[in-house]
């Protein structure tokens, strides 16, 4: 999709023969363990995103025990710790989201174009 | 702004034509109005009015929850936004009945629809009682009835694509009305820094108070206090910290000698105020309506609502709010938990992923709503923080849920009347918005399922239509009668039990449904019963305990065992997951035909290879 050759090989006939794409259809082995690896592939994308996140979250809490003088430090008037949570959060957020997307889709696609 | 809604309702109304129209506008509505009109729909009176209030009682630990707000989205888009827009069901019931071909299951999922929308309307509704009553002085129960009124009006007039357009609107109203007033404060008083002093000390009243008092209220004096009352009275005070306080006069404080709870009848000293009185720092309890004048400078006193954080543990990580309950670490990750994972949970949010054309669409609406989020969630606090420094006043009252409504008019004149109208307008959008959205999956919920499936399967479209309409009024109607009985409950409590029904019922069930073909039916019914249940009896005992001291004081002693009852989802989420997954192994059941459905959920569109689960 992203250099524009697109699925279109059933309709037209020019590219490979769209008998992967029967085989997934029918639900046949073959098929079962195209889905697989799909599910696999975008599995490990939301998981390893998430798991940056939560990550990111899980942190704060643990440097407040251990060392509860990060609070004592100002960024533009601010105790540290509210910008990191109360600011940082979401500019990380989106980030993530829009790398998720991006990558979501080309998994996406690529699967498209394997199969047609 | 509801002769808005109104309209915007009744003008959609021409438009929805089908059933399915007016259930999820048709499947046509552009990612970008519906990512703002998602946005719209989630930000509650709990964000609007509700963040800001907590922050300016508990400070630092509350920030969790503007952050979970929004970070709950990224993980629906991760995982649920794709997979489940292609499976082409409405709602929550629907990917339940569709994906283990179970009616029975259907049933349950119903259940806990109606539960936790239920549970999510009372403190909508109450926010709107509370909000017409500052605003306007009008007694409670006129707000209540107004937004019913208006809500029920807009959902069974225009359906879904109604919705969708007011929604969008109502989410440029909130935006402007929160963003537009702190932006004037910050730029008026130099900068969100006033609001941390290098000192960390309790807060001094800016301006000289008046306090009209009224019999057996408490204030808790964080130092020695000058107090000018109107005329001669009686105080009760000690020297005590306030530690607990269901009712007024019942309030216990705990003294520097006897170290323990001890009612408020046992108070140590009987005062007599004249003209001006100075009283030393500790807790009073006034004997008579009385107006009490505290002059520029004075420590500002703290009604019974909120812990007195002088020193730095309002703006220190683990204050009031965590460091309160003993565990801190464990209430902070069990918080988090549930406001993270209980935004996939609520059955309003769902809804909105099917009015996309594709999974692509739906990806992209749930990144814009994560921008969307970010930029509201990041003003609430302000106005916590801010309140502190410039109106440390509405802590005697036990005003501070008020602040968002209230900070602005500290500008003074003109500005300040004006501002005062945005906010309360912003308001009003917020507890409208997402009242009409869990209407639509209330009514859906009544209308779709138990009409439309089981009392009359055969019914035609313009009935069903019909129904849908008249399950609008009926949960409109309930709503608002809870809403009246429920005024004297805490917002935050209700919020929270829908969070943690919902993070530990529906949030195991969508993500192994949708990413575990094993997960059998049996499992699944299993993990969402003990979940949803847990939670719910964890979060009823808490509140029981508010009224029955023999629990209270048994939990008292047993810390950790509160923190958990309080917060459940650290505990009743696993035991969800781990149900699931062990009952599925034990015994294997996949329901039939699961192969296909993992093709419908996760195969891209462009295969060709999609049929809606409810045929248009």
């Amino acid at each position: 999709m992203r250099d524009g050759s697109g699925p279109s090989s059933e309709a037209d006939g020019l590219g490979t023969t769209p008998t992967r794409l029967l085989e997934f259809e029918e639900q046949t082995e073959v098929g079962g363990v195209y889905l697989q690896a799909l599910m696999r592939r975008q599995l490990r994308l939301s998981l390893t995103i998430a798991a940056t996140f939560v990550a990111f979250l899980v942190v704060q809490p643990l440097i407040s025990t251990i060392w509860p003088q990060w609070s004592m430090i100002r960024l533009v008037g601010l105790p540290l710790p509210w910008v990191v949570l109360a600011v940082g959060s979401y500019p990380l957020l989106i980030w993530l989201g829009r790398v998720y997307v991006r990558r979501a889709e080309e998994v996406d696609d690529e699967f498209t174009d394997l199969l047609s | 702004m509801a002769a808005v809604s109104l309209a915007a309702g009744m003008f959609a109304r021409r438009f929805s034509r089908t059933t399915s129209d007016f259930m999820v506008a048709a499947r046509a509505v552009r990612p970008r109005v519906n990512a703002s009109a998602i946005s719209g729909e989630y930000l509650s009176a709990a964000s609007f009015l509700g963040i800001a209030g907590l922050v300016m009682q508990y400070g630092y630990d509350v920030l969790w929850y503007p952050v979970g707000y929004a970070a709950g989205y990224l993980l629906l888009l991760l995982f649920i936004a794709g997979p489940l827009r292609r499976f082409g069901a409405y709602t929550i019931p629907d990917f339940a009945e569709g994906r283990f071909d179970s009616p029975r299951f259907r049933r349950l999922a119903v259940g806990l629809v109606l539960v936790i929308g239920f549970f999510y309307a009372l403190p909508q509704v109450e926010a709107a009682g509370l909000t017409v009553q500052t605003a306007s002085g009008l007694p409670y129960w006129v707000g209540v009835l107004v937004v019913v009124v208006v809500v029920v009006a807009a959902v069974s007039g225009g359906g879904m694509r109604g919705i969708t357009l007011v929604q969008s609107l109502q989410f440029a109203v909130k935006i402007f009305a929160i963003s537009l007033p702190a932006f004037l404060l910050l730029l008026h008083f130099g900068g969100p820094g006033l609001a941390f002093p290098p000192d960390g000390a309790a807060p001094h009243l800016p301006r000289a108070t008046s306090y009209r008092v009224t019999k057996g209220e408490i204030w808790q004096l964080p130092g020695a206090t000058t107090v000018a009352v109107s005329h001669p009275t009686e105080v009760r005070w000690t020297a005590g910290v306030l530690v607990r306080s269901p009712g007024a006069v019942t309030a216990e404080v705990s003294t520097p000698a006897a170290g323990q709870g001890l009612p408020a009848s046992h108070f140590a000293r009987t005062m007599s105020l004249r003209a001006t009185t100075r009283i030393p720092k500790g807790v009073l309890v006034w004997e008579a309506p009385v107006t009490a004048t505290l002059a520029a400078g004075q420590p500002a006193p703290y009604g019974s609502a909120t812990p007195v954080s002088s020193d730095r543990s309002w703006e220190d990580p683990f204050g009031p709010l965590a460091g309160g309950s003993g565990h801190p670490l464990l209430f902070t990750y069990s918080l988090i938990m549930a406001i993270l994972l209980g935004t996939i949970g609520l059955p309003h949010i769902l809804v909105r992923f099917y009015t996309n054309p594709d999974a692509q669409a739906s990806r992209r609406t749930a990144l814009l709503v994560l921008v969307f989020l970010g930029a509201f969630y990041i003003w609430p606090p302000v106005y916590g923080a801010l309140g502190r420094t410039l109106d440390p006043s509405l802590y005697g009252g036990n005003l501070t849920d008020s602040v968002v409504l209230l900070l602005p008019s500290v500008l003074g004149g003109l500005v300040g009347q004006l501002l005062l109208a945005v906010v309360s307008a912003g308001a009003f959008a917020a507890f409208t918005s997402t009242l009409s959205g869990l209407l639509v999956s209330l009514a859906g919920a009544l209308g779709h399922d138990v009409y439309g499936r089981w009392l009359h399967p055969t019914a035609s479209a313009p009935s069903r239509r019909r129904a849908f309409q008249a399950a609008a009024v009926l949960a409109g109607a309930i709503s608002g009668g809870l809403g009246l009985l429920v005024g004297q409950f805490n917002i935050s409590v209700l919020v929270g039990w829908a969070f943690a029904i919902a993070a530990s019922s529906f949030f195991p069930l969508l993500v192994l449904g949708i990413w575990w073909p094993r997960l059998s039916t049996l499992g699944a019914a299993v993990g969402v019963s003990l979940g949803g249940s847990l939670a719910t009896l964890a979060i009823a005992t808490t509140m029981v305990a508010t009224v029955s001291p023999p629990l209270e004081l048994f939990l008292a002693h047993q810390s950790g065992l509160a923190v958990v009852l309080e917060q459940p989802a650290i505990v009743t989420v696993p035991l969800a997951f781990l149900a699931m997954i062990t009952i599925s192994l034990a015994r294997p059941g996949a329901p039939p035909g699961v192969a296909a459905k993992m093709v419908q959920l996760h195969a891209p569109e462009l295969l060709g290879l999609r049929r809606d689960y409810i045929p248009e």
